[in-house]
Parts: C-alpha cells; structure tokens; sequence
C-alpha cells in the first residue's frame, strides 16, 4: 500500500464507486488508529480544534448522525446538526440555497443525508466545503461501506479473496451499493439474494453474482451482510407479506448453517428482528453488529481527519 | 423582391436534386433552382453561397414552445428564435401549455400569435383529449378544420385505449394524424432514467424499456384495427423499432421520428447526475441507440424531431429527481446529427435533410420541406464543415440546458430564410 503518496485532504467523499482502493486503504489505516482513541477514558484530542462541521440531514437518522456529530467532537471540532425537509416546496428555499447559506457561515465540512440520489455531487458542485455524503437516496452511503471493510478486515484480516453475501433489498438500498462497490475493488467474491423484485435489473453486469434464493448465496459464505427491509416495500406490491419474507428470505440458523463456521454476520441497522435477521443470528457469537457501530464512529473520524489535515501525518496524539 | 443565393450545393430530396448552382426566391416563393440563374437575375440582392448547402428549411415537428402559461420556460418570440438559429423554418409546437391547446379558438389564437411574435413558420398540434386528460376527446373536427396539423396529449401516454381508439376513429374523417408519446403509465411512471445497469448503479429509479414497447405495440394495433393514422413521438427502444418495422410491413399507417438525444446519448450520460441528461423516455443503453439508428437509416423511423423542452434554469437546478424531464434541442440538433452521423459516413446530407426537412412535412402534410418551384422559399443554408462549440449562454431559447453543454460540433445552420426573408445570417437572428 501506498499510503505516503495518498492524500484525501480536501476530498470531498460521496461514493466508494469513484474512490480507489489506495483512499479506502488510507481510511481504513487511520480508523484502526482512531478506534484506539475511542477506547481511552478521556476521548477528546485537539486535532480539529477550531474547525467547524455541520451535520446537513434532509432525512432524519439518529444513528449516522449521532455517529457523526461524536466523530467530529472526539477530534475537538465544532459541530452543528441541522435537520430539514428536503422538500424545497415545504422547505421554500432550494438545495443550492441552503447549501450556500452554510457556506456562507465558514464551515469545513458539510456532513450531508439526503433522499435524492446524486444530491451530494450535487453539493460538490454547488459548494467549497468538504462534503461527506453521509447516505443520498438509494445512492451510496461511503461511510457505512466503509464501516463494513473495516469491520471485515479487521475480523477476517483481509478482504481479497472473501466470499460475501449481501442478503435483501438490494434495490432501495445505499449500503449495499457502497458495500459492492468497495469490496469488488478489494477482490472479494461478491453475491446478492433477495426478491427479484428488490434487486436491480443488470446488477450482474457489474460483476455480481445474483441469486433468487438466500441459500444460493450463502453456500460456503466468509461474510454475511443482511439489510434492513423497508415495511413500505411490501405495501407497494415489490413481495406478498412480511411473513412470506421472514419465512423464504430471512437470515435464520438454519440458512446460516450453508456459511463457513466462522462466518461474520453484520447488518447495517436499525435491525427488524425476526423479519430480514432472526435474533438467534442477530446476538450470534458470529454477530459483529455492535462492533459495527463503533467502527462507524472510528471511520469517520478518520474521514473527518484525512479530509482537513491530509493523509501523510496520521499520528494523532493525546 | 428577388434573392438569389449563389452557387452552393442545392440539395432537395423532394426532387432527388443534388447540383452545384443557383436558387432564385421571388415574392417569397422558388422561382427557380438551377445552374447560371444569378447571372440573370439582374436588381436582385445576391447572397454568395458557394461552399455551402443550399437545403429546404427543417422542419421540427416536436417542440414545445411552452406559451401560453409556461412563460419562463419559454415563449413563441423566444422558442420561434431559437428555431431560426438551428435552421428550422417550421416547427409544431405541442399543446401542453397553460391552457392545454384543445379548442379551435385557441387553434386560431396560437397562429395569430405566432404570425405576430414568431421568426419561422409555428403550425399547431392541437391536443387529442380535453385538457389533455385521457378522458373526453377534444373537438378534433373543429380544431382540424381551423389549422391544426395534428393532434396530440404528448407529454402523456393516452392511458385508456378506449380513448386512443375513438380518437383515431374520429380523428381520421378529418385526416387527423394522431401522435403518441408512448411509455406505459404504471411501468414507467414513477422513473427517472432507464432501467438497467447504470440504474443498477446510480440507484436511479428505472423506466424500462419494456414500458415503451408495450405502449408502442398498442398504438400500433389501434392503429391497424381502425384504419386510423399514428405517429410515434420520440422512438428510443429497440423493441418500439422492431414493432414498427414489422407494422409498416403489414401496410398499418404508422409513421415515427426520433431525436437527436436518443440517436446519439446513452444512459451513461447520466452518471453525474446532470439533469441535463433528464428526459422522456429515458437516454437509454447502447443496444437500444443502435437499433434506432438502424431504423433511421431503413426507414423504420421516417424523420428526426428535437422534442425541444425547455426549462426555466431554477427549475432544472435542482436534485435529479425533482428536476423536470426535457431540454433545449433546437439549437443543437442539426449540429449533433451532422457531427454524428454526417461526418462518420452514416448518412448522406441528402438522407440527412430528407429526415429533418421533406419527410417530416410530408407527414404532416405540409406545404414545406421543398425546394420545388412555387413552393414558400423556407430555405436553410448549412455549412457543413463549420466547427462550433455549444455554449447554452448563447442561447436563443430561455431553456439554457443541454446535454451536450461544450461539445465541439462540426456542421451548423449559417443562414435560415422564411418566405424568403432572411431570418437568420451568420448565426445572428435578424429580428
Ligand atoms: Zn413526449
């Protein structure tokens, strides 16, 4: 790996698809040094200080953007949570408007969630703030792919060469993207498995294995990725019944059984229990959902770092 | 009044005439098309045309020009404007305005005011439904009878096949030419781009293709079974291509066009995000692009049409999926068109002007599309070799969107002549 000649500084993050492996690599590095900051009493170093960084959440989510709000505040940056509708009708004023408002105050990085694919390009564009596209639509979501690479990599030691399923409504789904993107890169061996109705037309073009059925799938599976499923999906019509789903799609013991012994199960939150997981899976000795979410807040500390100070000096002392 | 314009190439498909020489416009008309007219033609003002083509004016019989209601789209003075620029001396502009144009009186209305603000020659569609809704047909007799040259709910598929049947039924008394924007409701709806592996992709929800195949095979058995005449708006699947080929074999009166966008973009244009690339139907994957070229060139497809639809900038500014669907096509399409498949050796200049000028008149029945003698002098003077790049902020339209924003192009319209005034020189329009 290359990291010396990496740089992220002043990057704006908005998909894994256009990131190379040397970038996610740099991520993944500095994460396993934050995690350890994380892990002290005294959490907070002065890495940031005196930089300011708003959380810009058109849709609400409590998990990324807590995960975010403490990432920057761990480094000793400012930050700003803003929730509003992305509706310009509701809201009166546009996304460039808004945008540039933020702008306008001086901040660093704008942390971004919208419901609309490509709203960070968008941002990019519009803007000169760092923008970290923290989810827009069924686009991509960087950091939680990321959060997942590390999370792999750092049970199973290396990626290339994994076999990984990512179970569930691939379709609708941000997580899943970033996860195929990333891991295809990496060189894992990458299959999906879900309703047909909830995976997207020519997936395999891109170099996936898709399958109608959950145990194709998970035939001899290193790492299983379970989605959370959107209740409204059914009531429009895309499978029968939340039962039929649990019942043919759900990740259960059984089905787990056709995975490797020691295969990780992980699964992006908030978990439907007994629906898309069964809890018998979902607190498995294999189950590294928690973990998850701490590595969350580690990657995008790192991100926060590598985006303002850069990627060579990755040293981050107390 | 007498011009000559002297010594281009004079190309016309309506005659099959291809020669180097001389055409003579009296009184707004062709008093002649030959070798050694302008020696003759003592008095009248001479324009040197040499190196140059000498062509009938296109003809767009799919824009929207957005008035009345939709002003900061667009207008007649600006949309008309924007036509002389791109060599078009006729367009037909749709009638999803505000009002929908569904009555004789607002038939009437709208060609008065294109006599009064409009540059090039406006002739109007008038819709097939009331308001364009679906439900009641519009009076078709009265419109046709008062200058509508076809009628149409574009910017809707006729959802009810009860109503595209009755329609093509009534409408072909009065040899109404019924034109279809034809993508299914329910599987295209709710999409913003067609569905397959960019989609997969983007996250993009999909309109796929299937949409339109299915909504294309329809009209065309409506067609067939009523005896009625359709038009397909805007072609862009191979399987849409396919289902007219195999009807126009049959003998059913099923004519079709497609637009620049289709024949030259894929869905890969999407990635990005620009809404520029927003469209219905969608860009779609190179399969799809081929065989739409391969049906322009046969035949399947008879004519070129820019589907021009424009919009204000705050309204394309926008998220992907809140943005409207449509650009600005006028200015650009005889650039795009010559660049692509002039230059590459696809088509000929002849076929070229034959699908965006002669053929698209002959469907509607134009007096247009021709440089015959006495026919109105609506002439268009091309420069093929000319290299230009787009820039939408010279712009005739308001809808300062394009797809193809900085594309170097070689070949444009360098002069536009309506009824033998000179609408447009050197890319200027004149009034
Ligand atoms: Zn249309």
């Amino acid at each position: 790996m290359t990291k010396g000649q990496v740089s992220l500084r002043g990057k704006d993050i908005l998909g894994l698809q256009g990131m190379t492996v040397d970038e996610m690599g740099l991520i993944l590095d500095s994460a396993k040094e934050m995690k350890n900051i994380i892990d002290r009493d005294i959490k907070k170093v002065p890495t940031l200080r005196g930089k300011s960084i708003v959380n810009l959440f058109f849709e609400p989510s409590t998990r990324t953007r807590t995960s975010f709000e403490l990432a920057g505040k761990y480094l000793g940056a400012d930050v700003v949570n803003v929730t509003t509708s992305a509706s310009s009708v509701v809201k009166g004023e546009s996304l460039r408007d808004t945008l540039l408002t933020v702008e306008a105050m001086g901040v660093d990085i704008i942390v971004m969630r919208h419901e609309a694919e490509g709203s960070a390009e968008f941002a990019a564009s519009a803007v000169s703030p760092v923008i970290v596209n923290a989810g827009d639509g069924a686009h991509e979501h960087p950091t939680q792919g990321l959060l997942d690479m590390f999370t792999i990599r750092e049970k199973k030691g290396n990626i290339s060469g994994l076999k990984v399923a990512i179970i569930g409504d691939i379709l609708h789904s941000r997580v899943a993207r970033s996860n195929i993107w990333a891991l295809l890169k990496m060189g894992a061996d990458v299959s999906v498995a879900g309703p047909r109705t909830l995976l997207p037309r020519d997936l395999e073009k891109h170099g996936v294995k898709v399958y109608d059925r959950v145990e194709a799938a998970l035939e001899g599976a290193d790492v299983v990725n379970i989605l959370r499923i959107q209740r409204e999906r059914q009531q429009k019509g895309l499978f029968p019944t939340t039962r039929e789903y649990a019942r043919i799609f759900g990740v259960n013991k059984d089905r787990l059984s056709l995975a490797k012994d020691d295969v990780l199960v992980m699964h992006p939150g908030p978990m439907n229990r007994g629906l898309e997981i069964a809890p018998d899976v979902a607190y498995s000795a294999q189950s590294a959902i928690q973990e998850q979410v701490k590595n969350g807040l580690a990657v995008r500390m790192a991100i926060l770092f590598l985006v303002l100070m850069g990627g060579n000096d990755i040293e981050v002392s107390a | 009044m007498k011009l000559v314009l002297k010594g281009g190439r004079i190309i016309d498909p309506s005659q099959q005439l291809d020669i180097v020489g001389d055409v003579v416009v009296v009184d707004g008309r062709i008093e002649a098309a030959g070798v050694g007219l302008a020696e003759a033609a003592d008095g009248a003002r001479i324009i040197d045309v040499s190196g140059l083509v000498i062509a009938p004016g296109l003809v767009d019989m799919h824009v929207h020009l957005r008035d009345p209601g939709l002003e900061a789209k667009e207008d007649i003075a600006s949309g008309t404007r924007a036509a002389a620029a791109g060599g078009y001396t006729t367009v037909c502009p749709m009638p999803n305005t505000k009002p929908v144009i569904d009555n004789a009186i607002l038939v009437a209305g709208m060609k008065q005011k294109a006599r009064e603000e409009g540059v090039v020659n406006v002739q109007i569609i008038g819709a097939l439904s009331k308001g364009q809704q679906g439900k009641e047909l519009a009076e078709i007799g009265d419109m046709m009878l008062n200058g509508a040259v076809a009628l149409s709910d574009d910017g809707h598929y006729v959802e009810s096949a009860y109503i595209l049947k009755t329609g093509l039924e009534y409408a072909r008394m009065f040899g109404g030419l019924v034109i279809s924007h034809a993508e299914e409701e329910s599987l295209a709806g709710d999409g913003f781009m067609h569905e397959g592996a960019v989609s997969a992709m983007l996250g993009l929800r999909g309109r796929p293709a299937v949409a339109e195949d299915i909504a294309v095979a329809r009209d065309v058995l409506l067609a067939e079974y009523t005896g009625g005449t359709i038009h397909i708006a805007h072609v862009s699947t191979a399987g849409a291509v396919e289902c007219i080929r195999q009807a126009k074999l049959r003998g059913v009166k099923v004519t079709a066009e497609a637009t620049p966008h289709h024949l030259t973009l894929t869905d890969e244009a999407v990635i990005g995000f620009n809404t520029a690339t927003k469209v219905n139907p969608p860009l779609r994957s190179t399969e799809h692009v081929e065989a739409l070229i391969a049906g322009l060139k046969d035949g399947t497809i008879d004519a070129i049409a820019t589907d021009h639809a424009p919009h204000a900038f705050e309204e394309k500014d926008m998220e992907f999926r809140y943005a409207p669907s449509g650009f600005s096509g006028l200015e650009t399409a005889l650039g795009v068109i010559l660049n692509s498949f002039y230059h590459t050796g696809k088509f000929t200049l002849n076929e070229v002007i034959d699908r965006m000028s002669t053929t698209p008149a002959k469907i509607l029945g134009l007096e247009a599309g021709t440089l015959k003698v006495g026919a109105p002098a609506d002439i268009v003077v091309i420069d093929p070799e000319k290299e230009w790049t787009i820039d939408s902020n010279n712009f005739y339209t308001r809808g300062k969107c394009t797809p193809y924003e900085g594309n170097t192009l070689r070949g444009r319209a360098v002069a536009t002549i309506v009824g033998g005034r000179v609408v447009m020189q050197g890319g200027e329009v004149k009034e």
